[in-house]
């Protein structure tokens, strides 16, 4: 574990599973679940560069820890996926801060990560330098355009 | 500490500073530059990671509010709809904008003669018109001659690709019988004056390490400081002194350390934007003038102009490839650009088609738009979003209104201790009639494009990119800042070349007409050199 991931402030398997609940494995197995990822130090790292959702995290994985309990003296960990996702729901439904911070986290993290962005079609590379290579464009469309002659008023 | 007089000194190295820069080496005066922030290494940009966009939300926030580098000073935008977006470095905003680049057209600096609202401004088209063209020249502009919604015009490049994203909107502006044309933009599509070529990567907005998007580091500056300006970075001024006579003296500033000098100059040039010129004058208050200086006529501040943004995004059934190519230079649109008695609003407006998103931004796009839900259908709301996207942003003529101004806050100040900006702005009656019409309109071109579902949002709310009107040009004294060539009617060696002295905002990005106005000023002072002060 990195310094960084240290940093989060968060139970890591919490995180880990409540990524799974937002984010689960597409039905058709080609995209993995959130959860499985090792996205904690990407979080973390993004957690350090937006400090102001450090505070609203705290709350919030606080709070899911507190309603876990009340189903479930086990905690977190003894729950069911489905039972985490309702916990999940429950929260979020009341709470107009955590949300938000969290998807920004799982997503951020999540498309970034080289096995996604590859089962999406894409290079997992940064765009730079390699860039985009582009066709050259028919602009005979532009004819009708042309056409209309001049469209400014002159002064 | 002293320092040795400057002959020009120019406050803030973004567009306009570096032009004006760039025109006045070559009288060889002694030309000093303090700029707040600090050089961009290519190195430093997002586009060489994979977490580009995440750092877009991050350290490369538009928002100087979110950024919160030492470099930035904040702004209370919280009595605005519109929060202001800026950047501070060598090269300002450029760093950050599209360089979606095209002209005011003619009939911009006579709204008053031709259509009986603000006022027209001292100069026209045809005097800026030269500098336009050297512009283009300096900073490298694509695009495609022969635009019927513009006088001839020269562009030196060849307009970046259209890609299948602007050829598919193309088609639906096509159907409906619009204008539409390639952006100008101020983006190399070839190799220009040892510049390398736009790969289409699409990391514009948190800056090019191609080097290829022209913001100014990479265009006037280095010239600049070849020719012998000299720039110091990481230096904040916090006022402009003036002397017994009246005219500014020089400015005390703080440099990187946070050290407290001064530096006196002969003349002192404000390049510091609409909202951080119109700060740094209030903040300027002396015994000769309590009120900020330069600001007999009490417009100083006034009449801000910002362009109220609206954004359509259409939803797609096929891929787009949107990712690929500059982000916000594709085709724009003037089908609605003048004034049209049979609508209910005045003046008018441009569409600019944006890209589509990479995979981060999808997810937050959709997430934001409401059309990404977390849980078991997530994998299939993303499908529907990703890569399906192409999108316009309306782009309104802001018409300007004393009540819309930049003040000084009484508590919020920079990491410096000095007094930070406020905006209060509302969006007129006339602005939120065309956003209406506007937004209406981009449906119906992306419907047409072949769009089966669009989100809105409007107003755009951090779009304050172009900030304007606050230290507007005029002939009278009582009724505007600077006269013609930009010189301060109440301080005869202050200059301002910013977005301030904008009279009136048309509807384009602001950029190109900023520089052509600094190189026109420039011009006008060098060919004035003996009599600068004169009356």
């Amino acid at each position: 574990m990195s310094d960084d991931a240290g940093a989060l402030p968060v139970d890591h398997q919490l995180l880990e599973t409540l990524l799974d609940v937002v984010i689960p494995p597409s039905p058709d197995g080609r995209l993995p679940g959130a959860g499985t990822l090792g996205l904690t130090d990407t979080i973390a790292r993004t957690v350090r560069q937006m400090p102001m959702l450090r505070p609203v995290l705290e709350y919030g994985f606080g709070t899911l820890a507190e309603l876990a309990m009340r189903r479930n003296a086990g905690g977190w960990g003894v729950l069911t996926p489905a039972e985490r996702a309702e916990v999940f729901a429950e929260f979020t439904a009341t709470d107009q801060f955590f949300l938000p911070a969290f998807l920004f986290l799982a997503y951020s993290s999540y498309y970034q990560a080289p096995r996604v962005v590859e089962a999406l079609g894409l290079e997992a590379r940064a765009p730079h330098p390699k860039g985009y290579p582009m066709d050259e464009d028919d602009l005979t469309l532009l004819d009708a355009v042309r056409r209309r002659g001049k469209m400014y008023r002159g002064c | 500490m002293s320092e040795m007089t400057a002959d020009v000194l120019i406050i803030g190295a973004g567009a306009s500073g570096a032009a004006l820069a760039w025109s006045l080496a070559e009288t060889r005066m002694n030309i000093v530059c303090l700029e707040q922030g600090d050089w961009v290494q290519s190195t430093d940009l997002p586009g060489i990671a994979t977490d580009w966009e995440v750092r877009q939300a991050a350290d490369f926030n538009f928002s100087p509010n979110t950024r919160g580098r030492r470099e930035d000073y904040p702004v209370n935008d919280s009595e605005s709809p519109i929060a202001v977006s800026m950047f501070n470095a060598v090269g300002g905003s450029t760093i950050l904008y599209a360089a979606h680049f095209p002209r005011f057209r003619p009939s911009d600096f006579k709204v008053r003669t031709l259509d009986g609202v603000a006022d027209d401004w001292p100069l026209d088209y045809a005097r800026l018109e030269p500098y336009y063209a050297l512009n283009a020249r300096m900073m490298g502009v694509s695009g495609l001659a022969g635009d019927p919604a513009y006088p001839p015009k020269e562009v030196p490049l060849p307009p970046v690709p259209l890609g299948k994203l602007g050829m598919t909107l193309a088609r639906g502006f096509d159907r409906l019988g619009w204008h539409w044309w390639p952006s100008d933009s101020a983006i190399a599509t070839r190799e220009y004056e040892g510049r390398a070529p736009c790969i289409n990567a699409g990391t514009c907005l948190v800056g090019c390490p191609q080097g290829a998007k022209a913001s100014t580091d990479v265009t006037y500056w280095p010239v600049a400081v070849r020719s012998g300006v000299t720039l110091k970075t990481r230096c904040r001024v916090r006022e402009i002194t003036v002397g017994e006579n009246g005219l500014a003296s020089g400015v005390i500033y703080y440099d990187a350390d946070g050290v407290e000098r001064r530096q006196k100059a002969e003349v002192v040039v404000l390049a510091c934007n609409g909202i951080g010129t119109p700060r740094l004058l209030l903040n300027s208050r002396s015994k000769q003038f309590p009120d900020g200086l330069a600001n007999r006529s009490g417009l100083l501040g006034k009449r801000l102009m910002f362009h109220p943004y609206a954004m359509v995004t259409g939803l797609f059934p096929e891929s787009l490839e949107g990712y690929k190519g500059p982000t916000g230079c594709c085709i724009m649109s003037q089908e609605f650009y003048d004034t049209d008695t049979s609508r209910n609003f005045t003046r008018g407006y441009s569409f600019e088609m944006l890209r589509g998103f990479g995979p981060v931004y999808s997810a937050l796009w959709g997430m934001q738009a409401g059309r990404l839900s977390w849980g078991a259908d997530h994998h299939r709301d993303f499908a529907d979003v990703f890569d399906r996207t192409a999108g316009m942003v309306v782009i309104c003529e802001d018409l300007p209104d004393e009540g819309n101004s930049v003040t000084l806050d009484p508590a919020l100040a920079d990491a410096d201790g000095i007094p930070a900006p406020k905006i209060t702005y509302r969006l007129s009656e006339n602005s939120t009639k065309m956003m209406a019409h506007a937004v209406a309109r981009g449906k119906e071109v992306l419907e047409a494009a072949g769009a089966t579902a669009t989100v809105v949002e409007s107003p755009l709310r951090l779009a304050g990119w172009h900030l304007m009107g606050t230290a507007r040009m005029g002939t009278d004294p009582r009724t505007s800042v600077v006269n013609s060539w930009g010189r301060c009617h109440d301080v005869r060696n202050l200059f301002i070349i910013d977005g301030s002295i904008f009279v009136t905002a048309a509807a384009v990005n602001p950029t190109n007409t900023i520089q052509a106005l600094a190189l026109y000023i420039g011009d006008t002072m060098k060919k004035n050199l003996a009599t600068l002060f004169d009356d």
